[in-house]
């Protein structure tokens, strides 16, 4: 069967890619070659570039509540396509077929909060400033942004940031992951049936040399980036060499903080879901265990958590009984076993070892792991220190809440914290002191939804505004002032 | 099988739904003097299985926990025999309807005890649904008692 090669979308056209240099798009979970993905030219870069760069001048004076009307339409395909979008999200990530419907749904919140645009960018006035003299301020769009997307979710994140920068009335360019383009696709396919004036979105398919050219693009205003932190560091310093906006939301290590006096039996679903979920390839996954309190009570959690973590079924993400899908490619799981392995040799106790495989169903092997649990970790082992993003879970040790909180700080990173408690006290001190920039009470993935902005802090977030809600609005827009006087 | 996610139970959802619409719409066709209650019930299926996936796939961003909630749901407890028998008395399909309610109730009640853990949007449909089988199950009682 002839394997496809995917287009680019450029000025409202699908259009075939003249580059030689092509990757395979495979399904991790099958180990069958789904498509080709071209490493688009830099003329095809260029052109998207052009078009979007085109497109502006008549978007802009487009009315906000037109170009809600476009997002709303959108919205509807999206809804009419949810399981098609879903089961591509499955395919070409690896991820359980709930996973992507959670992902599916989160990007249709995006549109739809986009879709209030002609309130979100309404500017404020004052009458008077001095006698018979107006100021106000008015936001506006600035040109063409583009985001370079993440492989862990395909689908979701450029739905992060281009609805609402488009419906700002900037235009746009989605480089998608060339892991997991697929899903960008299907997603393109569904704008170009709302008919959005050419060039209001572009979608360009390549790797790194692809990201540098419109980082390094002068007609590029901002670039939005979700990855990890070393290239996260790369974005944000080449953007500013460059004068653009930037919102680069890089890597983690999350802590989820257990204290003696949490409900374990209900929070153990949650702990799964937040360790385990995605096969542990997300930046709100929790990574550390934190066990505040006594032998015992450590001794209670670490055997509820490793029963609870062995059970989980592993195997093709859309087969409905499985619970954990593979890693998204052979890379990842290599790396993520050599952790595993650096782990032990650390002296952290094995508790449980996802590299002895066992699969739901007849799936090659090639790129699962089951979940791995690691007991007796301490803070300056790289198990606790360094990102992971995979099925691999630490539990480490704290006499109190204040020691907790100091190993947290300790760590560079600053995405997400959560704390397992039923004391409003606990709660409150976690709130306010951990230094991270979203936090869970009971909660195991913080994901802020689309009307608060994605937070994140030390080296998880370069940039001054943040993905999601009202942030994201400033982040595509400008202020401007004015001061009136009539004679 | 054993239900271990929440796609799994939707799956089910579907198909307890759309067996128990089929055996009264079967009915309806051959008892004509239950035919409007039996027609309701039917068409009552078709809207508890969409209004659960339209809850469900609503909030599904917040129940990612959906992945790890049903361990123990069997479908072995729940499952029932859909056929109408056409040829039984109506006393004897009231009481076989009346077995198959306990099932799908028993069935709703479980997944929302599972579901405790998820968004509250979820174990409250499903706690619905359950209480909408005790007003079938009253009709049902009632088409017993005059048979």
């Amino acid at each position: 069967m002839e394997v496809k090669t995917l287009q680019n979308y450029i000025n409202g056209e699908w259009v075939d890619s003249k580059s030689s240099d092509l990757e395979e798009v495979r399904n991790p979970a099958r180990d069958e070659l789904l498509c080709h993905v071209p490493l688009s030219t830099r003329e095809e870069v260029d052109l998207a570039v052009k078009s979007a760069k085109d497109a502006f001048h008549d978007w802009r004076n487009t009315p906000p509540v037109t170009r809600a009307r476009y997002l709303h339409r959108l919205i509807e395909l999206m809804e009419e396509n949810f399981d098609e979008l879903s089961i591509i999200q499955s395919t070409e990530h690896g991820k359980t077929i709930d996973e992507s419907r959670g992902e599916t749904r989160r990007g249709i919140e995006m549109v739809e909060v986009a879709t209030g645009i002609p309130s979100l960018m309404q500017g404020f006035n004052l009458e008077d400033i001095a006698s018979g003299i107006d100021e106000y301020g008015i936001y506006q769009p600035l040109g063409v942004f583009c985001t370079l997307a993440p492989f862990n979710f395909p689908f979701m994140v450029p739905l992060w940031f281009f609805p609402f920068a488009i419906a700002a009335g900037n235009t746009f360019i989605v480089k998608s992951s060339p892991r997991t383009p697929m899903s960008q696709v299907k997603l393109f396919e569904l704008l170009d049936d709302i008919a959005l004036p050419p060039g209001v979105v572009n979608l360009v398919n390549g790797a790194t040399d692809a990201a540098n050219q419109l980082m390094e693009h002068p007609d590029i205003e901002g670039v939005t980036f979700v990855g990890s932190t070393p290239v996260g560091r790369i974005v944000y310093r080449k953007c500013g060499e460059t004068g653009k906006r930037v919102i680069a939301q890089c890597g983690a290590k999350n802590f989820i903080v257990i204290m003696p006096d949490a409900n374990l039996d209900s929070s153990m679903v949650s702990l799964m879901s937040s360790f385990f979920g995605n096969a542990g390839q997300r930046c709100l996954s929790g990574t550390n265990a934190l066990v505040v309190g006594d032998d015992v009570f450590y001794k209670e959690f670490v055997d509820k958590f490793v029963d609870a973590a062995s059970k989980i079924r592993v195997g093709d993400g859309l087969d409905e009984s499985v619970q954990m899908g593979p890693l998204q490619n052979l890379a990842s799981k290599e790396r993520v076993a050599g952790v595993i392995e650096q782990g032990v040799k650390e002296g952290a106790k094995l508790l449980l070892d996802g590299r002895k495989l066992n699969l739901v169903g007849d799936v090659p092997e090639g790129c699962f792991l089951n979940p791995t649990v690691f007991g007796n970790v301490t803070p300056d082992m790289s198990l606790a220190r360094e990102e992971i993003f995979g099925p691999v879970a630490s539990i480490l040790r704290a006499s109190d809440l204040d020691e907790a909180l100091k190993i947290m700080d300790a760590n560079p990173y600053g995405n997400a914290g959560s704390i397992f408690t039923t004391s409003g006290k606990s709660a409150r001190q976690f709130q306010h002191e951990a230094d991270v920039g979203n936090v869970g009470v009971n909660i195991g993935i913080v994901a802020p939804m689309a009307f608060f902005p994605f937070s994140g802090r030390k080296d998880s977030f370069f940039g001054v505004t943040h993905g999601q809600g009202r942030d994201v609005i400033r982040f595509f827009t400008e202020i401007k002032v004015v001061i009136q006087r009539w004679f | 099988m054993k239900l271990v996610t929440m796609a799994a139970v939707m799956s089910f959802v579907t198909k307890i739904e759309g067996d128990s619409e089929k055996f009264y719409q079967e009915l309806a066709g051959k008892y004509p003097e239950t035919e409007e209650t039996f027609l309701s019930f039917a068409k009552q299926n078709k809207r508890n299985e969409k209004f659960i996936k339209q809850t469900y796939f609503g909030v599904i961003t917040d129940t990612i926990e959906a992945c790890y909630s049903f361990e123990g749901l069997d479908t072995g407890d729940y499952e029932f025999d859909a056929d109408s028998d056409l040829g039984s008395t109506l006393t004897d399909i009231a009481k076989k309807a009346l077995e198959i309610e306990d099932k799908i109730q028993a069935f709703y009640i479980r997944a929302a005890e599972l579901s405790n853990s998820m968004m509250a949007d979820v174990p409250r449909v499903l706690r619905k649904t359950a209480q909408k089988r005790e007003d079938r199950k009253l009709k049902l009682k009632s088409i017993l008692d005059k048979a």
